[in-house]
């Protein structure tokens, strides 16, 4: 790891001498509140000051578009103790966006180069970098951090992290409520929240605001192509497991890129449906978004403005009475912020309210109603559909018995014959089915009633 | 690692290219490139910035548009770096700048993030280059101001805005949490707005290769898969054309009229999911919407100053071809997907593509001059989005007291805030400014002569001479990033002519987090 000759010191970053003026911008809004400065969670001066500067210490996970983005103003707006956690390596494709990369970097760890230049652009900042998943951490140090900002691509790992925060809330200790804010970007569109855990909307009571993955009927692959994307979905997921067997398709490697292009240009022609590129296979089976470096500016501006809220309103919290002031702060915070801007500029700004049935953070069964005509096969599938669950590999359980589950491989095949069977002969009308998977660390619990 | 020597690939280009790896430049350019293609790409790489001030916004802007790859901007700075900017912009190394240039250091930084980008620190004053060297300015493609003082800004815009080639400005303003641009020109031409409203498929006015298959389709013989599989589109013309021969020629026009054809559909299906006409159902509103040029469309074709530009000849012609009979545009070639088996549909998908082909050369043919193959293959495809944007002058609105005050009473948070803004500029160029910040009855003295006799009792002007009277000099770093996003995406969609850039003022607060658009 080498570091810049150029004035980055070796100390640690908190003690590092601020020079004189360096605050001149930020201390304008941090020394007097302004006319719309709920007075009951600012606290001016000094104290916000040495707060942020000397003691707050803050996660960001992802150093992706969003996560190079909101490094940077965190470092320039004071914070000295970051920490940040990536799996991802470095690609050539990232460098149109992710600005602390440069060519050199391609393959390096995203969280390390990230940290690394940090830490050389802007003196006495320490930034700890974990390459590896947010899931290798426990409880004891997501509880170390004052606040953890998202930036990820992934929707699984966005429900991991929301379930572990809320799970972590424990309304004796105030400590515990570590708010979370997110952020996400597609093309010219993006979109930033504030979740704190237990009292605003979590991201489960939202999952329905998703946009549906497009996927296509394994029919319309296997038999009835159209389009370019039905060639090469049939290319990744029927020819492939054919040819290659147990060889999993690794979509970073031009190789395997190549050989389902081609196959998948094969079946085009034999159909005479034309529009089979590289680039679009590539898009295809990588589900790749569109991505661009302003769209990330204006959604890590409006994260950054987000964790400001939250240092005023946990501060508060830590001096006041603990959980009133978030709770009363979250009131007026509209926790949800939209931006849109392929035609002039569009931006929305809303409650997003919380879900009484919500899994995490809820309580409430969700109600479901089913024919009793079905099958658990049946149910499952909808579990994996339906957009306000979108549990993959569900496993299934009453207080009484095993329903179906997916692992270890002998309950699995003590559990199979229950597919076949009518949910109904399993479970009483209004009666419970706890639904797990491995990966959430949450468990669904369904009521349910037969049309 | 460089890309120079090699263009950048056409996404979807149907080069020899296509099937395999692309070049290092496309992959490092791939997640933009699938927003704005090889021609929006192009664009980029011809563009000559200039930004003026090396502020931590304007750096931020900068980065936006270096990372995408433009060919050339130039900073424009005399000052040299306080401690105050060391502070607050990513693009200083910081104690380090501290008394040197502005615009060296920030250029310096700001060319590691892209090799292919031509980069120029300017260390002049531009108060002198706006004095002695005016031309100067005529040479880029797009001018980004931040924070200039009123009276340079002004004689920068007078000097745009009256050169006939008229580089597009963006005079970007900002204190603590509130911020406006601006983004002046005389006309913008959008070929690729990226629309999100579809071509229309012409079910209401069927070609005559559409209508001939339509009713050619025998249904009683085919089998439940065929059946299974003809294409909702068929389904809608065919019963459309049934409907009609009993109803006058009309399609459906009340309420029952609709719902009889929706269970006509309904009755024809032989399983009770049966997809396509699940789909035709679902879709059945086109039998009943009538394909018609678009408002914005018809604004444009009663414009009688058509710019004499390819452009202009491009939307003579298609208002010449929207004259005749059927009074639509030139057909879109683009088949959505649909249940249907794969020989039907790439026969349907052959039948828009002849039509729409033919179309485009009946269109050829209205063209006043002769234009490229290309471009009129681009305009046709996407006829039904083009725009031309007439701009106004920077500050025009302000000296506009009775527009001001109807955007008073309707966009009352955005006006308030952007007359806070003027206000700040005025009481910086005023004689009698006192060092340090105004003070809330300044800035109303101010706002008073822009809006003389107005009330300014509104909470929305306390709100916002409030956060200027708190940071009047702030450059915060998340606003600078917020603001940097903002005006380079504008920047980009003015620079590639893709999606509709704003027109008019972008009025921010971000302590409300809302942004607002005072059209021009």
């Amino acid at each position: 790891m080498v570091m810049s000759t150029i004035n980055a010191p070796a100390i640690n970053g908190s003690h590092y001498p601020d020079w004189e003026g360096r605050y001149y911008h930020i201390d304008q809004v941090l020394d007097r509140p302004g006319p719309r400065t709920d007075p009951d969670s600012f606290m001016a001066g000094e104290g916000v000051k040495n707060f942020l500067r000397n003691q707050c210490k803050v996660l960001v996970i992802g150093a992706g578009g969003l996560g190079c983005e909101i490094l940077a103003n965190l470092a320039l707006s004071g914070f000295k103790d970051i920490h940040v956690i990536d799996m991802d390596t470095i690609d050539i494709s990232n460098l149109n966006r992710q600005f602390l990369f440069r060519p050199k970097d391609v393959g390096q760890p995203k969280a390390i180069a990230a940290a690394e230049y940090i830490m050389k652009r802007v003196p006495g900042v320490k930034v700890t970098p974990y390459h590896g998943k947010i899931q290798d951490k426990d409880d004891d140090y997501y509880m170390q951090f004052n606040l953890v900002i998202c930036g990820l691509d992934s929707v699984e790992a966005r429900r991991w992290i929301n379930a572990t925060l809320v799970n972590l809330v424990d309304p004796e200790n105030p400590e515990s409520l570590k708010p979370l804010i997110d952020g996400g970007t597609e093309g010219f569109k993006g979109q930033a929240r504030v979740i704190l855990p237990t009292v605003t909307s979590c991201y489960e009571c939202s999952l329905d605001m998703l946009n549906k993955p497009t996927t296509f009927p394994i029919c319309t692959i296997a038999n009835t192509p159209r389009l370019p994307e039905h060639c090469i979905e049939w290319a990744s997921v029927l020819e492939w497991p054919r040819v290659k067997g147990e060889t999993k398709i690794d979509t970073d490697d031009p190789e395997h890129i190549k050989w389902l292009c081609d196959a998948a240009r094969a079946r085009a022609e034999e159909f005479k449906i034309e529009g089979v590129t590289w680039s679009l296979t590539q898009g295809v089976v990588k589900n790749i978004i569109p991505a661009i470096a302003s769209t990330n500016a204006i959604i890590a501006g409006m994260l950054y403005h987000l964790v400001n809220s939250c240092i005023h309103c946990s501060l508060a919290s830590c001096c006041n009475e603990a959980f009133k002031i978030a709770t009363s702060s979250a009131a007026y915070l509209n926790n949800y912020f939209m931006v849109i801007g392929t035609e002039s500029v569009y931006s929305y700004t809303f409650e997003h309210e919380k879900r009484a049935d919500c899994p995490v953070c809820g309580g409430e069964s969700l109600d479901i109603s089913i024919p009793g005509s079905w099958t658990v096969e049946r149910l499952i599938e909808m579990l994996v559909e339906k957009q306000d669950i979108q549990i993959k590999k569900p496993s299934l359980s009453t207080t009484k018995k095993h329903i179906y589950f997916q692992a270890p491989p002998q309950l699995e095949a003590a559990t199979r014959p229950n597919l076949e069977k009518k949910v109904s002969e399993l479970v009483p009308d209004g009666g419970d089915v706890t639904v797990t998977a491995t990966t959430l660390p949450f468990s669904l619990s369904l009521r349910i009633t037969y049309t | 690692m460089s890309f120079n020597e090699s263009q950048s690939q056409d996404i979807e280009g149907a080069t020899t290219a296509i099937q395999s790896q692309p070049d290092s430049k496309t992959r490092r350019y791939d997640r933009q490139l699938r927003l704005w293609a090889a021609t929006g790409q192009s664009a980029l790489e011809s563009a000559r910035v200039l930004v003026i001030g090396a502020s931590a916004t304007a750096t931020s802007i900068l980065k936006n548009l270096v990372l995408p790859g433009i060919g050339h901007f130039t900073l424009l700075d005399h000052a040299t770096v306080s401690p105050a900017d060391a502070g607050n912009n990513f693009f200083l190394q910081g104690t380090t700048s501290i008394g040197r240039n502005r615009a060296e250091e920030a250029v310096r930084l700001l060319s590691e993030l892209n090799d292919n980008v031509d980069a120029c620190a300017d260390t002049r004053n531009i108060a002198d280059v706006l004095a002695s060297d005016p031309s100067y300015f005529l040479g880029f493609s797009l001018i980004i101001t931040h924070n200039l003082s009123p009276v340079l800004l002004t004689r920068l815009a007078d000097l745009l805005w009256e050169n006939p080639s008229s580089t597009p400005l963006i005079p970007v303003r900002s204190a603590g949490f509130l911020a406006d641009f601006f983004v002046q020109f005389h006309t913008h031409e959008i070929i690729e707005s990226h629309s999100e409203t579809s071509p229309s498929l012409r079910i209401d006015k069927p070609f005559p290769a559409l209508l001939q298959a339509a009713r050619a389709l025998d249904f009683d013989t085919m089998d439940s898969t065929d059946h299974g599989h003809i294409p909702y589109v068929y389904l809608l013309v065919r019963t459309l054309d049934d409907w009609k021969a009993t109803h006058n020629g009309l399609p459906p026009q009340t309420h029952a009229d609709k719902q009889n054809f929706k269970s006509i559909l309904a009755a024809q299906k032989r399983t009770p999911d049966q997809e396509n006409f699940e789909e035709a159902i679902a879709q059945a509103y086109r039998a009943w919407t009538p394909t018609v040029v678009r408002p914005h469309l018809v604004e444009l074709f009663n414009d009688v100053t058509l710019p004499s530009t390819p452009f202009g000849h491009l939307l003579a012609a298609l208002r010449s071809f929207s004259e005749r009979p059927p009074h639509v545009l030139p057909l879109s070639a683009t088949l959505p997907d649909m249940k249907s088996d794969t020989e039907s549909y790439v026969r349907l998908q052959n039948l828009y593509r002849a039509q729409a082909a033919e179309e485009r050369e009946q269109f050829r043919a209205l063209l006043p001059v002769p234009l490229e193959n290309e471009l009129v293959e681009l305009f046709v495809k996407n006829a039904h989005g083009v725009q031309l944007l007439r701009g106004a002058r920077y500050g025009a609105l302000d000296t506009a007291p009775a527009k001001l005050i109807m955007y008073l009473d309707n966009l009352t948070r955005e006006t308030a805030t952007h007359l806070a803004l003027s206000a700040l500029d005025a009481w910086r160029s005023s004689p009698s400014r006192q060092n340090g910040g105004p003070t809330d009855s300044e800035l109303r003295e101010h706002v008073l002569t822009l809006i003389p006799g107005t009330e300014l009792g509104k909470k929305e002007f306390s709100d916002a001479f409030g956060e200027i009277v708190r940071a009047p000099a702030a450059d915060l770093p998340n606003v600078a990033a917020f603001l940097g996003g903002m005006v380079a995406q504008e920047s980009i969609k003015m620079i590639t002519k893709q999606y509709i850039p704003i027109n008019g003022y972008c009025v921010v607060d971000l302590v409300d987090t809302w942004t607002g658009v005072l059209e021009s």
